[in-house]
């Protein structure tokens, strides 16, 4: 019987592949036509060991691998000797190793969409001001695990806040709207506008401070996930 | 003049950065302050005293243009003055009184036009999307 290398699929833990899709400053396009990062645009060969993010990954069972959070950054002993852009470069690379794992996130369906999305918004903020950080890495991460602990939820309208945090936006009929900001700290605020049933002629809007944990479970008296859910 | 309040019948441009618009549509970040912004900047488009729309929206192309990186998808959203006062007085909770301002710009960054929405917060989501149903035109920011 074959036994399966749970430590060496190419797609998942070799780092040069997250280069693949998204490389240092650089804009790219990945337009590949699969959910597997499109590999002709980059000569491996040509990126030796110093471009590599300084990046660890746990080994753990594959299976357990999507859900967990897997990146623990190597930071030198010496802090002091890190400069501003050495930081920078340190978030871009959180960005795109995040960008990288909801590519490659079997639990979300519209996982190659998004990714292309999120790509598409790094590479918009970048051509704004190249030295801005992009996305900002814990608002990613924030998302990242709402999408997680919602599977079923309808792909949202995204775009990036003067911060550079993830803002995402359902829109359903008699002009829904359900949007959540992605802060720091697995922090959100949100806004809902939703028909008063009782009071046809009115709306109801409401705003508000919660965890990704939560949210949805809080906001349940609104009825939601109705409409933003598959 | 600086600080004069823009009549209610008249119309404001905002510039929206390509990250906050969303296959053409504009979002509601497009509304929302830099930490370090007191107010949301706009162009006052009777004051330019052009002719009709076209020739407005031309000219405040010519006028970002000069200021900014337009990205392609870039966009101008054209608001009533009169109108977004009065939807963000009338549906906020707080029941939010923003004033429209003019504050032209006369150093390097010459833009006699320019003014703001004034009295917003940084973590004004519900007002951004109020704000952004009161948009009543759209345009590429990019000639």
């Amino acid at each position: 019987m074959h036994e399966i290398d749970l430590y060496k699929d190419p797609y998942r833990f070799d780092t040069r592949q997250i280069y693949s899709i998204v490389y240092g400053d650089q804009l790219i396009e990945d337009d590949s036509p699969s959910d597997h990062p499109y590999t002709g645009a980059w000569d491996f060969s040509q990126i030796t060991t110093p471009f590599l993010p300084p990046v660890r990954y746990e080994n753990t069972a594959y299976a357990n691998q999507e859900e967990s959070d897997t990146s623990i950054v190597d930071l030198p002993e010496n802090q002091d000797t890190i400069t501003q852009a050495n930081v920078l470069k340190n978030e871009e690379d959180q960005v795109q190793e995040l960008i990288f794992r909801i590519k490659t996130s079997r639990s979300i369906p519209y996982r190659g969409s998004l990714a292309n999305r999120l790509l598409a918004l790094y590479n918009d903020a970048k051509e704004e001001d190249s030295d801005c950080i992009g996305i900002a890495p814990e608002s990613l991460r924030s998302f990242n695990k709402f999408l997680h602990l919602h599977t079923n939820i309808k792909c949202p309208i995204i775009s990036l806040t003067p911060e550079y945090n993830i803002y995402a936006s359902w829109r359903g009929k008699q002009n829904r709207v359900f949007s959540v900001h992605f802060l720091t700290n697995e922090d959100v605020r949100f806004v809902i506008f939703k028909p008063n049933d009782r009071h046809p002629e009115r709306k109801i809007r409401v705003s508000g401070l919660a965890t990704i944990d939560i949210i949805m479970e809080t906001l349940t008296p609104y009825y939601i996930e109705d409409w933003v859910s598959e | 003049m600086k600080g004069d309040q823009i009549p209610d019948p008249d119309h404001i441009a905002r510039f929206c950065k390509p990250m906050q618009v969303s296959e053409g549509q504009i979002q509601a970040t497009a509304f929302m302050l830099r930490p370090d912004e007191e107010y949301l900047s706009v162009n006052w488009l009777e004051f330019l005293n052009c002719p009709n729309r076209d020739s407005e929206i031309t000219e405040i192309r010519n006028i970002y243009s000069a200021k900014l990186n337009v990205g392609a998808r870039a966009k101008l959203a054209v608001i009533n003055v009169g109108e977004v006062c009065e939807k963000v007085l009338t549906e906020s909770p707080d029941r939010r009184n923003i004033e429209v301002l003019h504050d032209p710009m006369e150093d390097d960054l010459f833009d006699p036009s320019h003014s703001g929405i004034y009295n917003l917060k940084q973590d004004d989501e519900l007002i951004a999307e109020l704000i952004l149903e009161t948009v009543l035109e759209t345009y590429t920011a990019r000639h």
